[in-house]
């Protein structure tokens, strides 16, 4: 099950990696019906939503990111930049 | 009934003239351009070529009984202050003006302008309010016309070059730059992005979802982009 989990990872990585955000949340999506526990999930989500100028989302994903792991420190940078934008 | 005196037919005044006489109210429009007084005839109640400093010809006509007295003239910024304060003593309620800037807006307060008005800076104002959306992320106005807006491209634009979309033919609409975040991996393998702003880009630069575009153009046709 994990295994799954690590490729829907990996695949919304791609999907970012290739400026495809939308492909992105699908799975996205997907894995988090496996594992909501995974602060690298919310991070992606961030992260995508950032990158569509959806600045709301992408706060509340990185803080969702950061209640699972507070030293997430690219989720800490993002969300500082975020908010003092 | 209101009744309302609109002097100086210039694009402001004539644009009040005809609106007011749409809304059925009495309108009386003065210029001392005959052309411009004639392309009201028949729209407004009555439209009458005179000199609009002339305080005399203005008492004749009774000016004193409207309730409104409407000042845009355009150009000679003493003239408006003239007719402002001949308006006054001759005891009209309601004295609009147009103003040019700030120093024309205080002498008008002086000599007794009931409301002083700057449509141009107004129209700015109001175009900046319907451009208040979260897709608009910045707004400079360049004149009562042409302004730089920054904005989220629409969706539509995704994965089409600049000559394919045609902003200039179809809205004259200049593509100043295009702010981009770049997604890439970092060294522990997750995804990261850093901003790049392509200035001046050309025709064969496509964007891509989430794209910023800084677009320069008049206000009517950023509207159109806007809603697109």
């Amino acid at each position: 099950m994990n295994g799954k989990f690590e490729d829907l990872l990996e695949l919304s990585e791609f999907y970012i990696l290739s400026q495809k955000f939308e492909e992105a949340v699908k799975v996205l999506k997907k894995a988090e019906k496996i594992n909501k526990k995974d602060s690298r999930l919310y991070y992606n989500f961030g992260i995508v939503y950032e990158a569509l100028n959806e600045k709301d989302k992408a706060i509340n994903f990185f803080r969702a990111a950061l209640s699972l792991d507070p030293d997430f420190k690219a989720a800490q940078e993002h969300l500082k930049r975020l908010i003092e934008e | 009934m209101n009744q309302f005196a609109v002097i100086g037919l210039g694009r402001f005044g004539s644009s009040i003239a005809r609106a007011l006489s749409e809304k059925n109210f009495e309108v009386l429009a003065i210029d001392r351009d005959e052309e411009r007084v004639k392309e009201l005839e028949g729209i407004v109640s009555q439209a009458i070529v005179m000199d609009v400093t002339d305080e005399k010809g203005l008492k004749e006509l009774g000016i004193v009984d409207f309730d409104t007295a409407i000042v845009s003239i355009g150009e000679n910024i003493e003239d408006s202050i003239l007719v402002t304060l001949i308006l006054k003593e001759l005891g009209v309620k309601q004295v609009v003006v147009k103003a040019h800037n700030e120093l024309h807006s205080k002498i008008l307060q002086k000599v007794g302008a009931d409301r002083i008005v700057f449509p141009e800076r107004e129209m700015g104002e109001r175009l900046a309010e319907s451009l208040a959306s979260p897709k608009i992320f910045d707004f400079i106005e360049l004149s009562s016309e042409y302004g730089i807006i920054e904005m989220v491209a629409p969706k539509k634009f995704n994965d089409k070059t600049l000559s394919q979309l045609k902003l200039r033919e179809k809205f004259s609409i200049s593509v100043i730059a295009i702010k981009r975040k770049v997604p890439y991996t970092k060294p522990d393998g997750s995804p990261d992005f850093k901003e790049e702003i392509i200035i001046g880009p050309g025709g064969a630069d496509e964007l891509t979802p989430g794209d910023i575009l800084v677009l320069l153009g008049r206000y009517k046709d950023l509207e159109k982009i806007e809603k697109l």
